[in-house]
């Protein structure tokens, strides 16, 4: 029975780790792949570029690092930070371990407009604007899912989530019914719902940054207050915390981020929950601890199963989101069970 | 100082009126419990002095100020609240979880100043809870945990204390503690108190005046003594009682009838 909260010490011994994970995990990436290149190399070129020393990269080799490998491991970063972020912030503001914007309709916003976009395409390839009418399907979800169970007085986190199902549910079987009525886009909106960071650009990177930064940054901002909110929406309310407005802000921020990195990446599932989770089953249940920590381990998580995914069955690639999952809930079911053993 | 003047207060549920009519004053330095059988309207009248629940008419004024139309930070700057069922979340400490009450002092985005430390210290120290400061919230007895509730009321250092039921599931001891300090705090700091109690004995011991409520509707208000000894008392539980006096104290007792 634990009988004080986490010591400092344990808090900045699982910060330290989950950074150094990071920094593992992208030195990974970016060498690990059909065409091996060396550490020694990639930290030669990074070097060169800082006008010291000369790099001992081909051409080719470089453009594959740096066209190819190192926008993937940035958007891996943005879109693995901003997932898990967002999910803790959700469970702070819902007060539910399994909350995250998916609830609220991104998911199924973001899928309904992506279906959209690749059955009237009328090609064979997934068009460029699909990204687009993934972000604005999944914002006009979460904006109807507010307007039916996030205003007026009676207006709580019980609404809001059954709300986002009732939508969810709605533009899911609207998605399904167009995936369905076109058989030739079947496999190209499969593989994109699952998600991937194969198309992954610098100007990818370009379109997430701004909402990923702006996203996180107010998640981050929000952290006292969901510390506070964890007596509950009344407590909250008579201690003076604004209670409608933090929850409009995080909803707000945590949807606008996640909608921007579901358009380029797709759904990637289980990062919101798991990531937030396991950080608080180990550092405490101060979401000043959780949400910072949560930025650069599901950072890391993410990055790390990009390399899994386009590795083990190379030169083919596994759907992302197969991996989060296949990796994800074994690790956090140990973690679960190690916890409980403890007594904690 | 802060007079609160509850007046014409009503509060609506569709069309099932919870509060009709409520008008009740309290002078700062002045403890007022709320008694009235289950169901009276006791806990609607606390909530929504607290800002929680909205009236549908009538005020609630502190000082010179309109408290159902304020923010939720001007309010808990006036009032303090301590609930019937605090939430006492595990993971944070005892520090930490009387530092709430800095919150409307501070505002939200705001990190604990060297003002906060002081004043939450000084609210440890008066309650006896120094020892306690590192200990997780949830992990606390129940007397323990509700000096930590109060704890975090006295560090909104707001003129007025609204307490619903706040010795509930208290053993003997540690109800009659509980009260002691907060008598203090009440003499001390003139603190206004609201509180409502199921216990009429008790109530009367503590409260220098008592409201009985039934129905929603102010029944009686006026010195302990001649409320605990009215016969609107036994008529709102609509059974019968008998005030004992022991050492000056009046003790109700319920009795049994046999026919």
């Amino acid at each position: 029975m634990i009988t004080s909260p986490p010591t400092r010490r344990r808090v900045v011994v699982v910060a330290v780790g989950a950074a150094t994970l990071l920094v593992a995990a992208v030195l990974g990436g970016l060498v690990i792949g059909p065409t091996p290149i060396g550490v020694g190399h990639v930290v030669g070129d990074v070097l060169s570029h800082l006008g010291l020393g000369r790099s001992t990269l081909t051409p080719l080799q470089s453009t594959i690092l740096w066209q190819l490998r190192a926008p993937r491991m940035v958007l891996g970063v943005l879109a693995g930070a901003m997932l898990a972020v967002a999910g803790g912030a959700y469970q702070g503001v819902f007060r539910n371990p399994l909350a995250d914007p998916y609830l609220l309709g991104v998911a199924a916003g973001a899928g309904l407009g992506a279906t959209f976009a690749i059955v009237h395409s009328g090609g064979l390839a997934t068009p460029a604007w699909t990204p687009l009418l993934a972000f604005a399907g999944a914002l006009a979800a979460v904006a109807a899912t507010w307007l039916v169970g996030g205003r007026g007085q009676r207006a709580n986190s019980s609404t809001l989530i059954l709300a986002g199902v009732a939508v969810s549910s709605l533009l899911t079987s609207a998605q399904t019914f167009l995936q369905q009525s076109s058989s030739n886009s079947i496999a190209r909106v499969y593989i994109w719902l699952l998600g991937s960071l194969a198309t992954a650009s610098w100007h990818s990177v370009v379109m997430v940054l701004p909402y990923v930064v702006a996203g996180t940054a107010t998640c981050l901002a929000a952290a006292r207050a969901l510390d506070v909110m964890s007596v509950g929406e009344d407590e909250s309310r008579s201690l003076g915390l604004p209670v409608r407005r933090v929850r409009l802000l995080v909803v707000l921020a945590s949807s606008l981020g996640t909608a921007a990195v579901v358009s380029a990446v797709g759904l990637i599932g289980f990062v919101g929950i798991i990531v937030p989770r396991l950080v608080r089953l180990l550092v405490g249940t101060s979401y000043r601890r959780i949400l910072p920590i949560s930025v650069v381990g599901g950072a890391a998580f993410l990055v790390l199963c990009d390399t899994i995914a386009r590795t083990v069955l190379a030169p083919s690639e596994l759907p992302i989101g197969v991996v989060t999952a296949l990796v994800g809930a074994p690790v956090f079911v140990i973690v679960l069970n190690v916890r409980r053993a403890r007594g904690a | 100082m802060s007079r609160v003047v509850i007046s014409h207060l009503g509060v609506r549920v569709g069309t099932r009126a919870l509060l009709e009519d409520v008008s009740i004053a309290l002078e700062a330095g002045e403890w007022l419990t709320v008694i009235g059988p289950n169901g009276a309207g006791k806990t609607t009248l606390v909530e929504t002095v607290a800002g929680i629940r909205r009236a549908s008419g009538g005020s609630v004024q502190i000082g010179e100020a309109d408290v159902t139309d304020m923010t939720e930070r001007e309010r808990a700057r006036l009032v303090s609240l301590v609930p019937q069922h605090p939430e006492a979340p595990s993971g944070m400490s005892v520090t930490d979880y009387v530092d709430l009450g800095r919150l409307a002092r501070r505002g939200w985005m705001r990190g604990v100043s060297g003002e906060d430390r002081r004043a939450v210290a000084s609210v440890l120290e008066r309650l006896g809870l120094v020892d306690f400061a590192e200990r997780d919230v949830a992990s606390l007895s129940g007397g323990e945990r509700q000096r930590a509730v109060l704890g975090r009321a006295m560090a909104q250092s707001a003129p007025v204390m609204v307490l619903d039921e706040p010795i509930t599931g208290l053993d003997l001891r540690h109800q009659m503690e509980f009260l002691e300090l907060l008598r203090r705090e009440v003499s001390e700091c003139g603190l206004a108190v609201l509180a409502t109690l199921h216990d009429v004995t008790l109530a009367g011991q503590f409260a220098d005046r008592l409201v009985l409520l039934d129905s929603g509707r102010v029944v009686l208000d006026g010195p302990a003594r001649e409320v605990v000894r009215s016969a609107e008392l036994a008529a709102c539980y609509g059974m019968d009682l008998r005030v004992v006096e022991i050492d000056g104290a009046d003790v109700v007792v319920p009795v049994r009838r046999r026919d």
